[in-house]
């Protein structure tokens, strides 16, 4: 073989598949060794098929008739596999309640190519999966590896299946079983519970009406002193808020956004005008032109995972021309796809990137200028394009001025009262200054001074020019060389991307995750406003929402009830408050002292952030709590650096009074818990999600127990969890919003709230009565959809005329817009109308409470620095820490997966990506074991040397390294439970995470702007392991 | 890392329409004529897999659900995507390659008349099974699939392998790896229908497919669409790194290995 074919195959990198297929050589060598025995093995149920079960229902081929197997049965429902949350279906085995098997559900966006409408007979959706006709594979429904894999948490031999209390400190692995009703008991009226001394119980906790700190009654009510976490909206949140904010009364809520993709996802919300909720787009795979995707990977991971692989397949296969910027070769870059590129980058420097590419479109005509040009919705819609931007619109840039960063608006032209609801913005219309709303297009480059009315004059700049100046002020070999990327590949970038057009399209995701994340997401979001391409076929799409059954319905008010709390004061992670507002900062400028910086970070743009409120909490500042509800939480694992900065003071009862979890399993974080309630695992549950942006059509997902819950049940025979958690431990503190008259009914009666169903079938009714109240499904399709033993549930709960519309959005596992409606001609059926921000006044006039300095409006290039602006490599230089570590998502693996045999069978563990050369600077070989060192930690992995990684940087598939989830033995009523090393297997490149030196108030090393944790870029050196005896 | 786990790779070669189909029987005749007769099945129909590897993802989706459905023992399969870094020799630009793999339900199988108490057969419907109530295990199939496409099962200690999901198919359902595959690049059904997708597609791409080792004149039944022409010779793959260590290093080896 000529060297030139050898180099095809160099990296071998065989993530999945190598050894198995042949894996079935050496024992059956063996055995002919011995000769032949003949078969003294298991008897297969058949000896062709094996130990396959019965098909679910047989086709006839002819015909298409459907003969449905007695002993199976088929439900639609929500597949918890990652937090896509893919509609799926389920079959299950009738006499033994187990799940044999899921595929997608073919009604769901998420899970089809062309989803079904809704009204199409269940009959009709079990047909379309068949063989008959070609349906089935022509227009699949599918679930993934892991979707598949999960079923086997219902029954793994480490879920947790009753109620556990700890036995010996905190974080000893030592529990007991109690019954449920007396572990509420012990939680509400606290004690001295573990012989430790007292503990407040959350009765004592349960003080709306007295200020945490008189001296800063801006913190609000003692109910803060509650944390309540939980990993993420898994359709049962609303439950959950309520309980937190509105029954209980406490501000601090918490779930994983911040340490999953918070940056990236508020420099969306900057683009999109949105910080309050930072929407966020994807794009239209099947109709764009060309795809630039920069820190996510669609068919390597993403969110929605399986909908975005599967589009991305059929772009390729249609000869899609799209770049993947990311410091790992994956999975999106496939050989046959000739049109697709891997560029590797840096980590963490994606901020350059973006400035480059901006740079390059607006010196060489590649943006639409057009467009660009529409300052108002008004303009917008004479001109027939769908959305505009705030491009030609003035922001005063006068020094000093106090309305310096904001827009110029009519009241300052005396055109309207300030703050009135026409105080619109001004362009310069032919060099004119026009208010927006009445000017046909406006000026894109402007920075001149504006006569006012009292004579004076005023510094303006249109935002187009202020991104400009933001852009110019690095060349492009600069930005090349931050970002790693050779000059004219950015061009070539910049030039494809131009070619596009409208349906060019730029998408990133989690690779924003770095120290510079926002700046990066924000000039890299803005791409698509240049490009014009937002709510375009083929462009950049918001996607159709979901229906809202949590709100005030059209049937039951399920976001108010009668003395309903509304929490108050300031989070924990101080977000949404400006510092300027605190006591802390009054007190200090009263003592004449300067304000800045604060104690710790206060972050006015951010939501609240998980990434702060345990740390800052533990470390009292800007005050200590006395307990922590946790759901499937798990910041320890998931949070870099977490684990070494507040490991032992989880542990520390003076620190944390009490933990309680609600759980199916033992993870990193919850081993230091007090309690662990067991709690329904996936196809247990009750709840409703929405679809990930970028889906086209609006669509809610619906689960319920389609499974008996394995765990034990509570006294009045309902499965504990979270659900009968918090129903219990509010009736027993007696608090509005559950129990007795707590949900208002549309016709002005009040109805209890005393089991899950009470809450979520009346928001399944919500859903069915919003707009055209769904049809009443069939017999038939109640038959075929599994739903007959949710039918007594339904008829309990809700009245006769609810039942109909009920049923049938359960039968089709929830409600979802026609496929039809995705397109309306060139533009996207559902468009996103808010003016969006090429410059942001919010995050122009917010102040760094670090530094003091305003953060820049535009987005811009930024290098990687600690919480007091101390640039990072000013602390950790390369000659000490060459490498830049950064973590992927895996296809296989999520944070919770490593329990799964079937996942762990394929991929058992991750070796550590590291480019040849600077493995053999390190003198590491492939297969070698190395240690990775980070200034806060250590790990030890396994080198998988090639080319398909950036020089210089070091990355980690994201889910392995556990020490939990069956990993360590814990003992349980004296019994071992886990302890399987395997699942432990591999690597966590958060342990490699580390304390920001900087901070005076303990916290990890996070973005400045979004508090989200830093995981993409993180200083780290190599050496060679000499082999460790087994 | 034995030589079997080093050099499972395999080789592809175009192939037109025609030569797959037409003179194959011809190539391999003196292969046919040591097969014995077909037996069960339809003998009206051929089924087939085509792949279309544009549309591969390399999700493993068909790897799992095939292992659930069909219970294989944890560490075997039936199914599985092998997935490499490759290298472009005019670009040098680096890409993933995915590579699904199965029984090939050749035409000609190597392993029908090796067995020696006729266990392994093909059906007149191309398919190729085993009878566990006949098979004892002797793994002489195993030996002699060119494909790696075979195990003995360490429960029912018989040969076991990829059926297609044949008890999927005569229900009107298609194989659990098909129904579940994200892209939509596992493609069944009967070549022998031209009206079926199958049958479509090979007209349509007839001079783009290929299959895996065609020197073998084996007669393979699985179709690569996408798969890249240079794959013909044998390459070397550096081998997938499966032993497993734990946290401080001391090495745990692969969980699923017999012992």
């Amino acid at each position: 073989m000529d060297k030139s074919r050898r180099r095809l195959l160099q990296g071998g990198v065989a993530v999945a598949g190598t050894a198995t297929f042949a894996a079935g050589y050496s024992a059956p060598l063996e055995k002919m060794a011995h000769g032949l025995s003949g078969s003294s093995g298991e008897k297969p149920a058949h000896p062709i098929y094996g130990d396959a079960p019965a098909p679910e229902y047989r086709v006839d081929l002819a015909t298409g008739d459907i003969e449905m197997n007695p002993d199976q049965r088929m439900a639609f429902t929500i597949c918890y596999g990652c937090t896509t949350q893919c509609g799926v279906r389920v079959r299950i085995e009738n006499a033994t309640d187990r799940v044999l098997n899921v595929r997608g559900n073919p009604y769901h966006p998420l899970s089809s190519d062309a989803h079904l409408p809704e009204t199409a007979p269940v009959r009709e959706a079990l047909r379309c999966v068949s063989g008959f006709d070609h349906n089935g594979q022509e227009n699949r429904s599918t679930a993934c590896a892991r979707g598949n894999a999960m079923i086997a948490q219902i029954d793994s031999p480490h879920r947790v299946l009753n109620v556990l209390k700890r036995v010996g400190p905190r974080g000893a692995g030592e529990w007991r079983t109690v019954p449920f009703e007396r572990a509420i008991e012990e939680i509400c009226e606290g004690g001295d519970l573990f012989g430790e001394g007292p503990v407040d119980g959350l009765r004592a906790i349960n003080d709306y009406e007295t200020p945490l700190d008189p001296d800063a009654p801006e913190l609000g009510p003692k109910t803060n002193q509650l944390l309540v976490m939980e990993a993420t909206d898994y359709g049962r949140s609303a439950l959950l808020k309520r309980f937190a904010f509105n029954a209980f009364g406490t501000r601090n809520y918490g779930h994983h956004g911040s340490y999953c993709g918070l940056a990236f996802r508020m420099g969306s919300g900057a683009v999109m005008n949105d910080l309050d909720s930072n929407a966020h787009t994807k794009p239209d795979f099947e109709n764009a032109d060309f795809a630039l995707f920069i820190g996510t990977a669609p068919s390597q991971a993403g969110n929605p995972f399986k909908r975005q692989g599967r589009l991305i397949a059929d772009a390729r296969a249609k000869g899609l021309d799209y770049v993947v910027v990311d410091p790992a070769l994956n999975a999106s870059v496939v050989n046959p796809a000739q049109g697709a590129n891997w560029v590797p980058v840096r980590p963490g420097t994606d901020s350059a990137l973006a400035m480059a590419l901006i740079r390059w479109l607006l010196e060489n005509d590649g943006y639409a200028a057009d467009f660009l040009s529409l300052p108002s919705q008004r303009a917008a819609d004479a001109a027939n394009e769908a959305g505009h931007t705030n491009a030609a619109h003035l922001v005063i840039v006068e020094d000093g001025h106090p309305a310096q960063g904001r827009f110029l608006r009519k009241s300052h032209l005396g055109l309207a009262e300030p703050e009135a609801e026409d105080d619109g913005p001004i362009v310069l219309a032919g060099g004119t200054p026009t208010p927006a709303d009445s000017a046909d297009r406006g000026d894109l480059f402007a920075r001149t001074a504006i006569a006012l009315p009292d004579g004076g004059k005023i510094a303006v700049a249109s935002s187009l020019t202020l991104l400009r100046e933001a852009a110019l002020e690095h060349t492009l070999a600069d930005y090349a060389a931050e970002c790693g990327i050779p000059e004219d590949r950015i061009v070539e970038i910049a030039r494809r991307f131009k070619a596009g057009g409208r349906r060019a399209v730029v998408d990133c995701h989690g690779g924003m995750m770095s120290a510079t994340g926002f700046h990066a997401a924000y000039g890299i979001q803005v791409l698509n406003l240049l490009a014009g391409s937002m709510n375009h076929k083929g462009g950049s799409a918001h996607g159709g929402g979901s229906f809202n059954g949590f709100g005030n319905g059209p049937r039951y008010d399920l976001a108010t009830f009668p003395e309903m709390r509304k929490p108050q004061g300031v989070f924990l992670s101080r977000s949404k408050f400006p510092y300027e507002k605190s006591s802390e900062y009054n007190r200090r400028v009263a003592a004449g002292e300067n304000p800045y910086p604060a104690r710790a970070p206060w972050r006015k743009l951010a939501p609240p952030v998980l990434t702060e409120h345990l740390a800052s909490a533990l470390d009292g500042y800007p005050y200590p709590i006395k307990a922590v509800i946790g759901v499937m939480a798990n910041p320890l694992y998931g949070q870099a650096g977490l684990q070494e900065l507040i490991g032992d003071r989880m542990a520390d009862p003076s620190r944390l009074g009490l933990y309680v979890a609600i759980d199916g399993f033992i993870n990193e974080t919850n081993r230091y818990a007090d309690y662990i309630f067991p709690d329904s695992v996936m196809y247990e549950v009750w709840g409703f999600t929405g679809a990930w942006s970028g889906t086209l059509t609006k669509t809610t997902t619906a689960c319920w127990p389609v499974i008996e819950p394995r765990q034990v049940k509570t006294a009045d025979g309902d499965p504990v969890g979270m659900e009968s958690f918090l129903i219990a431990v509010a009736k027993r503190l007696n608090l509005a919003g559950f129990g007795a008259g707590a949900i208002p009914a549309a016709d002005g009666g009040l109805l209890n709230l005393d089991r899950a169903e009470d809450f979520f079938l009346r928001a399944a009714a919500n859903v069915a009565f919003t707009g055209d109240t769904l049809p009443a499904a069939s017999d038939d399709d109640i038959a075929l959809s599994g739903i007959g033993r949710l039918m007594p549930r339904i008829q309990e709960t809700l009245p006769p005329e609810e039942r109909g519309p009920v049923t049938h959005l359960y039968s089709r596992g929830g409600r979802f817009q026609n496929f039809a409606k995705a397109y309306d001609g060139e533009l996207l059926g559902n468009r996103w109308t808010r003016t969006l921000c090429l410059y942001n006044e919010d995050v122009a006039t917010a102040i760094d409470s670090e530094t003091g300095r305003r953060h820049r409006g535009v987005p811009e290039f930024r290098r990687a620095e600690l919480s007091d602006g101390t640039p990072m490599r000013d602390l950790f230089p390369e000659d000490d820490w060459p490498l830049l570590a950064f973590s992927f998502k895996s296809n296989i693996f999520n944070s919770y997966a490593a329990g799964l045999d079937r996942l762990r069978m394929i991929k058992p563990y991750n070796p550590v990506l590291i480019h040849t050369a600077d493995a053999r600077r390190a003198g590491i070989a492939h297969g070698d074991t190395l240690e990775i060192e980070s200034p806060g930690g250590r790990a030890i992995g396994i080198a998988l040397v090639g080319e398909g990684v950036m020089r210089g940087a070091l990355g980690i598939e994201h889910g392995f390294g556990h020490s939990e989830l069956g990993a360590t033995r814990h003992l349980i009523d004296g019994e071992p439970h886990g302890g399987n090393p395997w699942i432990g297997a591999g690597v966590n490149l958060n342990a490699l995470g580390f304390a920001d030196p900087t901070r005076r108030v303990a916290g990890t090393w996070l973005e400045p702007i979004s508090g989200a944790s830093v995981r993409q870029g993180l200083p780290v050196r190599i050496r060679k392991l000499e082999d460790v005896a087994a | 890392m034995d030589l079997a786990r080093r050099l499972f790779m395999t080789q592809a070669a175009r192939v037109t329409a025609g030569a797959a189909f037409v003179p194959l029987a011809q190539v391999a005749q003196a292969g046919i004529n040591d097969q014995p007769p077909r037996r069960g099945g339809d003998p009206t129909k051929r089924y087939a897999m085509l792949i279309d590897l544009r549309r591969c993802i390399g999700c493993q989706a068909c790897t799992v659900s095939c292992h659930i459905e069909n219970e294989a023992p944890l560490g075997k399969f039936r199914t599985i995507v092998s997935q490499y870094e490759v290298e472009n020799e005019e670009t040098g630009a680096l890409a993933q390659f995915m590579l699904p793999r199965l029984c090939n339900h050749c035409d000609n199988p190597p392993c029908v008349p090796v067995c020696p108490v006729q266990a392994t057969f093909q059906r007149e419907d191309g398919i190729v099974v085993v009878d566990a109530d006949r098979c004892v295990g002797c793994a002489y199939c195993v030996q002699a699939c060119p494909y790696d496409a075979r195990f003995v099962n360490p429960r029912t200690q018989v040969a076991d392998k990829c059926t297609f999901c044949a008890h999927r198919l005569e229900a009107g359902l298609l194989p659990a790896c098909v129904e579940s595959c994200v892209g939509g690049a596992r493609i069944i059904g009967d070549i022998n229908d031209p009206e079926s997708q199958i049958a479509r597609m090979i007209d349509e791409y007839h001079d783009e497919l290929m299959v895996l080792q065609p020197d073998k004149n084996t007669a393979p039944h699985i179709f690569y669409l996408g798969m890249d022409e240079r794959f013909v010779d044998r390459p070397e793959a550096r081998p997938g790194l499966w032993d497993v260590r734990d946290s401080d290093g001391a090495e745990l080896g692969y969980e699923y290995a017999e012992h």
